[in-house]
């Protein structure tokens, strides 16, 4: 009776067993620093010494001050120009890397992630030197067909552009391999069927392959949003959030209260950012139910 | 059988217990007050402890030293086996580190906290809190420390770092250019002879802006710092209370103004390809910077080095100061490392032992005829009679250490960096490109960047 009872009770106890090391791992690295995050997001600290109770002050600073919505407006605006054209460019990458007809597609798969896989920083070099206003390249090439020189890193209109660009670069062939398994996952039965009712190639991409990666590309879509609202080294190595602050996205702003030992404001920061891509992904997550 | 009621009580016995954990985890975090301030540190309404560094009885034992990577690492890499002649059972373990990026998480964790730390002076101040004060073995050394270098490394509770280098400011510029245009930059004394010379070069040399100005919101903050301190002022006093809308920084950015808007000026950043093709082609001829552009014709401007020369900043008014400072580091000793104390020893032979200051601005590898971007801040060290570097080639052979040792010798005393410091580069240094954009006016600089910093860096610390 009592090898029975002791049996039961390992029963039960196994499975707490088994998710213990994940929980301990992630109530140290994830549930503390969250709750240490939010009780600092109250305080006024700057590292030593005793942390002062400010209650709502830090978040009040923060929602009333116009370099935090302008960082919230950078984000928004960079997310405008990076994730439509990215979603538009590994959409048609994804589909051509998936067709049987074209050649060397290992190569090309190859290709399209190793901006993915090279380090940032090299990469931020060149486009510092590529788009240099007075000796590089692009003004070059642009020189050449007559138009005048451009300040791609210098000025403010040009300079989210630039950024924009530099992420869609090192980021789409992550998006083209998520895609790809998408397309993947697909049954070629539906195009053999939609092939012999004459659907055109252009209808079956409207028609089956648009639909059936919907969730895929809301999946990436999220991921991309988080992306765009936490940037930070691209912004940090190549423009230092300027000019005139207009590519200090709301990553950067956060990190500015860090470097200047304000971890209190900073807390409230994360928080409010943490808030503000929840409500996105949310937002994201109900259109994908919506359709479904 | 199931009992529904038993799970239900089950799953909130089982969140209580998370709650709780997560709550007890919360509370291992700063201790806090609901005072006026904290208890101790900047603020403070309790006098802080003296955390006074004592030197050891028994040089033994190993200390880890973190300093940047780049030649400066290999300098004192190189002056290791020296101070080791000296304290044989001292053992160096020296780390390449991204300083910034590492220093205060490791300050504020306590762990693996090394035992001393090169760093900016601009951020010695804003560290106190974890550092040793240097007050008593730094002692027997102060009279003899330019005086400005131990202001920077203050604050009211102390000194909290063992001066390193002095930067003063300068005035290079290309001698065979001016030449060529019959421009004599050797009258240059004053800001007005500056402004005199750029105008007689662009009239000689269409097309060319003469003076650098400087488009990096940092460096054009710090290039500021280095014109106010000529004037004896910097951006806040000795309390911290700002201190930018003034008649001295007025004037200084009247001059920019002027420099910009008369076209006089190459703006661009620091050694970027478009500020080194000026250079280069002699378009920018005069560059108002600390000493380490010498760096530049040294191994940048192949086609002019040689044909640059030094010269004390211009002054500000007849008679007045010909040097300011611009930037400048010094060593921190962590008052949570283990061997502090021994890391002193290290740092008080690099800087005040002859044998210490001669390994590090001597000829060595890295530097073959010593490290010439820098002077020492030491008096006995900086002897204008006794150069520690040679002349420097790319500088036509000028002896570059009289002219920056006598500079040195000009720079007005000063006060702590504010630990706000580079923070207020996100509204300073910015609407000091505002200026050069024709947006702002001198003025309106120094009203706006007075405004946010007041409210968004010293009314929040």
């Amino acid at each position: 009776m009592a090898a029975l009872t002791a049996a039961r009770t390992r029963r039960r106890l196994a499975p707490y067993v088994f998710v213990l090391p994940f929980v301990a791992i992630f109530a140290a690295f994830s549930v503390y620093p969250l709750f240490f995050t939010a009780r600092l997001s109250f305080t006024s600290w700057r590292g030593s010494g005793a942390a002062e109770w400010v209650g709502w002050e830090n978040y009040t600073y923060l929602l009333t001050s116009s370099a935090f919505w302008s960082s919230l407006a950078n984000s928004g605006i960079l997310w405008v120009l990076i994730i439509p054209a990215q979603l538009v460019i590994a959409l048609l990458a994804a589909v051509l890397l998936n067709s049987a007809r074209i050649r060397l597609r290992g190569f090309f798969r190859v290709a399209f992630i190793v901006p993915f896989v090279t380090p940032l920083v090299a990469v931020a070099q060149i486009w510092v030197v590529v788009f240099d206003t007075q000796y590089g390249a692009v003004n070059g090439a642009l020189n050449l067909l007559g138009l005048p020189d451009i300040g791609w890193l210098t000025t403010t209109v040009w300079a989210k552009p630039t950024l924009a660009l530099l992420f869609i670069w090192k980021t789409t062939g992550f998006i083209i391999i998520i895609l790809l398994s998408g397309l993947q996952s697909i049954d070629g039965t539906l195009y053999e069927a939609a092939s012999i009712d004459g659907a055109s190639r252009r209808r079956q991409l409207t028609a089956i392959t648009a639909p059936l990666l919907r969730r895929t590309i809301m999946f990436a879509v999220v991921l991309q949003t988080l992306a765009v609202f936490q940037m930070f080294a691209e912004p940090f190595v190549v423009t230092q959030g300027g000019p005139y602050s207009s590519t200090t996205t709301a990553g950067y702003y956060l990190y500015n209260h860090i470097t200047r030992a304000d971890l209190g404001t900073g807390a409230a920061n994360s928080f409010l950012l943490v808030l503000l891509v929840m409500v996105l992904s949310l937002v994201f997550v109900r259109l994908l139910r919506a359709k479904d | 059988m199931r009992h529904p009621h038993l799970n239900a009580r089950r799953r909130t016995a089982v969140i209580g217990i998370a709650a709780a954990t997560a709550l007890g985890l919360a509370a291992c975090g700063p201790e806090i007050t609901s005072d006026e301030g904290p208890t101790t540190g900047p603020g403070s309404s309790e006098p802080p402890a003296e955390n006074q560094l004592v030197a050891p009885d028994s040089p033994e034992g190993e200390i880890t030293i973190w300093d940047r990577s780049g030649d400066l690492f290999e300098v004192f890499e190189a002056a290791i086996p020296a101070f080791n002649e000296r304290y044989p059972d001292i053992v160096v373990h020296h780390e390449a580190v991204d300083i910034d990026a590492k220093l205060q998480n490791t300050l504020i964790t306590g762990t693996e906290v090394p035992d001393g730390v090169f760093l900016d002076d601009a951020r010695v101040a804003g560290y106190a809190d974890f550092l040793w004060n240097l007050d008593g073995v730094l002692e027997p050394y102060l009279g003899e420390i330019a005086e400005y270098k131990v202001d920077v490394n203050s604050t009211t509770e102390g000194i909290f770092g063992v001066p390193f280098d002095s930067n003063p400011g300068l005035l290079y510029y290309n001698a065979a250019a001016l030449e060529d245009a019959g421009v004599d930059a050797t009258t240059i004394e004053t800001y007005d002879d500056l402004l005199a010379a750029a105008r007689d070069y662009a009239d000689a040399v269409p097309g060319s802006a003469p003076i650098h100005l400087e488009q990096s919101p940092f460096l054009a903050q710090l290039q500021l710092e280095m014109f106010a301190s000529q004037l004896g002022t910097s951006i806040a006093d000795a309390d911290g209370e700002l201190r930018l809308d003034s008649p001295e920084y007025e004037q200084i950015l009247t001059f920019l103004d002027t420099v910009q808007s008369e076209g006089l000026g190459t703006r661009a950043e620091y050694l970027d390809p478009t500020d080194i093709a000026e250079l280069e082609n002699g378009n920018q001829v005069f560059y108002p910077w600390a000493i380490w552009f010498d760096f530049a014709p040294q191994q940048l401007l192949p086609e002019t080095s040689g044909d640059w020369r030094a010269m004390p900043l211009p002054a500000w008014e007849d008679g007045g100061a010909r040097s300011g400072v611009m930037g400048g580091s010094s060593f921190v000793l962590p008052s949570e490392s283990e061997n502090a104390d021994l890391a002193w020893l290290f740092y008080e032979f690099l800087m005040f032992d002859e044998a210490g200051y001669t390994s590090v601005w001597g000829p060595s590898e890295v530097y073959p005829d010593g490290l010439n971007t820098s002077i020492p801040s030491y008096a006995p060290a900086a002897d204008p009679s006794e150069p520690l570097f040679a002349p420097v080639e790319a500088l036509g052979g000028q002896d570059l250490w009289a002219v920056a040792t006598e500079a040195g010798e000009q720079i007005p005393g000063t006060v702590p960096t504010p630990s706000w410091w580079a923070g207020a580069v996100e509204y300073l240094g910015n609407d000091l490109q505002r200026m050069y954009d024709d947006d702002l006016s001198p003025q309106e600089v120094l009203a706006s960047s007075s405004e946010a910093i007041q409210t968004n860096l010293i009314d929040r610390q």
